[in-house]
């Protein structure tokens, strides 16, 4: 009895290791999921979000009379001068340190102008927001008239976080463009990342 | 004979205790989740991996070994992988990338217990439970590799919802993502995106999936032509969860929430080596909650502030932190940005939290260096593995600081804030610089400003116990009171 009881003993006991956990990763029964890669050849924009740029609110083709002028705003907001307007870059702004905010336009030249873009960086995380925006024209820098009344504009993401101002055509060599309102939630002044004049 | 029938009972025992997992491993099959990595990237030269005999592609992403401020500095890379899974994971590691073959290995968190087998420079282990691993060779954290052993997914969106917007593998790139009202972003494992996400003003937003955001696109944010593209920013929202991602090579910060409430984050990786890579950083939030997260940061790796108003209910759970830069666990500096009445920093809790290094600054502190009162603070299970501070020319070298003085962030100046009723309950050092215990330091300012009821429990470091202020090195000034090591 003692020497099967001792045989059954050392029988377990050697059976003990092939129960204990194996680390041979070709003997871990493995369900395998891979989830593969598209064949790209470049980063892409992800299919999930189409490009926007389709339904941008267009501009005019012809010269942008405000590009590199002679730009004077009044107060503005820490390091958001009034010269990011006209630098043709959407990714640098100028924001007013409240309302009424007024920037001037030197356009070095008379013109025929008939048409003012207003821009915000185009980039979603930039919340939809209304301004209301006016526009005056001036012959000399000091007397000023207005070529378009005040109205409440829409900026959206979606269409490009521009807005077009068509008025009739004024001879002008200064444009000013008034802002009177902005309901961004995160500023208390007006903001513009370029204005564009057109004839 | 009695004796022989004993020890048979006592083998029969063992045999049926193990049985579960004979059972497990031989009815339940493990369940693997591999993802191709981009056709636009390649795996790292540095790293092979392979779980169950399966390859998996391997990122380089940026970290640093500068431990000191360098506002130009230049990262390194370092190898991470991912994969989900559910069973048994036999890892086999080969470092073409290390100048030595391997001769040794340790897999981290000690605390997993995982003695890896090295062989002919090959390293290899087997995990069963999911979880963040990091492995550093021949004693270095030069390439240490960081592994990211998710748990399968569930409650994966549907892509066909009009509110999910689902990225797949691949490479992908836009400028930035707005989610609004209802909205979920779903990166899927396999995805590496190069974009910003932002939540402002919106509710009941979803982020998850287990693919990467991928700031290398852009220059360090404080370099010339540059600017903060923050991975995550939640900014004024409520109801916000974001689950299971990584953040690599952030230009900036990487998961910022301002003003917002009711935030959950859940095993969320994060690993950043450039200017001002704060991990996960609160400012002026109400009830978030972080668990099962992994921050390795060039600053500090968990961070609440006050910028327009006070935070209150904030819990870190089950983290692990590797802090090449600043500090581990940082309430401060800025108390009170936003100059409002009656700041207040209450309610925050540290639980099983563990530091795999802190190179820097302190691993523990408040700094309350404007006027808010900080109160009801709970650190809970603290294990610091490496606490290799090597603070700023000889100083901010503690392991654990709260003052209150001014600082060089500072707004309030002129008016100074208190606090009251920290618990520091189970902190663990393993391994400290220079083998001793390090220092730590509290100072108030005055009878109206004081560093009060500070209560350290069931501290260990380097092995042994410490019970006293003595013990524990920790140096208090006149304008501190209750200040107890038991």
């Amino acid at each position: 009895m003692k020497r099967v009881l001792t045989i059954i003993l050392a029988a377990l006991l050697l059976a003990i290791p092939c129960f204990s956990v194996c680390e041979e990763a070709e003997e871990i029964e493995t369900i395998v999921t891979i989830v593969t890669a598209p064949e790209q050849t470049q980063a892409q924009r992800p299919p999930c979000f189409p490009d926007p740029a389709d339904d941008y609110i267009p501009l005019p083709e012809s010269e942008n009379l405000a590009q590199g002028k002679p730009v004077k705003s009044g107060a503005h907001t820490d390091v958001y001068v009034d010269k990011n307007v006209n630098d043709g870059r959407t990714d640098t702004y100028w924001e007013s340190k409240g309302f009424p905010a007024e920037i001037t336009f030197d356009l070095q030249g008379l013109y025929s102008v008939s048409t003012v873009a207003v821009c915000l960086n185009p980039s979603s995380i930039w919340e939809p927001r209304i301004q209301e925006i006016a526009v005056q024209v001036s012959l000399d820098g000091e007397s000023f008239t207005e070529a378009a009344a005040p109205v409440k504009y829409q900026f959206d993401a979606a269409t490009g976080n521009r807005i077009r101002i068509d008025f009739d055509p004024a001879k002008a060599a200064f444009v000013k463009i008034v802002f009177t309102l902005n309901t961004s939630s995160r500023t208390g002044g007006a903001q513009a990342a370029e204005i564009c004049i057109y004839e | 004979m009695k004796k022989l029938i004993l020890l048979l009972t006592l083998c029969l025992m063992i045999i049926l205790a193990a049985l579960p997992a004979i059972s497990f491993s031989e009815k339940r099959p493990t369940l693997l989740t591999l993802y191709e990595g981009p056709r636009t990237m390649r795996s790292s030269p540095d790293a092979s991996v392979s779980v169950n005999g399966y390859d998996l592609f391997v990122y380089d992403v940026m970290v640093n070994h500068e431990h000191i401020w360098n506002a130009n500095t230049q990262p390194v890379t370092t190898p991470m992988t991912y994969f989900d899974f559910e069973g048994r994971a036999c890892i086999r590691i080969e470092m073409p990338g290390l100048s030595q073959p391997v001769e040794s290995a340790v897999v981290q968190p000690y605390a997993c217990g995982i003695t890896p087998e090295v062989l002919d420079g090959a390293v290899s282990f087997t995990i069963t439970e999911p979880g963040q691993y990091t492995v550093v060779f021949n004693g270095s954290v030069n390439k240490a590799l960081h592994i990211f052993a998710n748990p399968p997914e569930t409650d994966v969106p549907d892509p066909d919802d009009p509110d999910v917007f689902y990225i797949g593998p691949g490479e992908w790139v836009m400028d930035a993502i707005a989610l609004q009202d209802n909205q979920t972003l779903y990166i899927s494992g396999g995805a590496v995106l190069h974009s910003i996400i932002s939540v402002a003003n919106a509710s009941n937003v979803r982020i998850c999936g287990r693919g990467l955001i991928d700031g290398s696109d852009y220059p360090a944010w404080n370099q010339a032509g540059s600017y903060a593209r923050v991975p995550i920013d939640l900014n004024h929202s409520r109801n916000v969860s974001v689950e299971g991602i990584g953040i690599v090579n952030s230009n900036c910060w990487n998961l910022n929430s301002y003003s917002s409430k009711n935030v959950t984050i859940d095993n969320v990786k994060i690993i950043s080596g450039r200017q001002n890579g704060d991990g996960f950083t609160f400012q002026s939030c109400i009830d978030h909650t972080v668990t099962n997260c992994f921050a390795r940061t060039w600053d500090d790796s968990l961070v609440i502030k006050n910028y327009s108003g006070s935070t209150r209910g904030i819990t870190f759970q089950n983290i692990q932190v590797w802090t090449d830069l600043a500090q581990s666990m940082e309430i401060g500096y800025e108390t009170d940005k936003g100059l409002t009445l009656d700041p207040e920093i209450s309610d925050v809790r540290f639980e099983n939290i563990t530091v795999l290094y802190n190179f820097h600054k302190p691993v523990i502190s408040i700094h309350n260096s404007d006027d808010a009162f900080v109160h009801d603070i709970v650190y809970r299970g603290i294990v610091v593995e490496n606490a290799f501070m090597q603070g700023d020319n000889g100083n901010n070298k503690e392991l654990i600081e709260m003052t209150l003085q001014n600082s060089a962030w500072s707004t309030v100046r002129d008016e100074f804030g208190s606090i009251d009723n920290v618990l520091i309950d189970g902190l663990t050092v393993i391994n400290t610089i220079d083998g001793k215990v390090p220092r730590s330091r509290m100072s108030g300012v005055g009878e109206d400003n004081m560093i009060t009821n500070v209560i350290l429990r069931n501290v260990r470091i380097l092995g042994e116990p410490i019970v006293t202020l003595k013990e524990m090195k920790l140096s208090v000034d006149d304008y501190c009171d209750g200040i107890v090591v038991e």
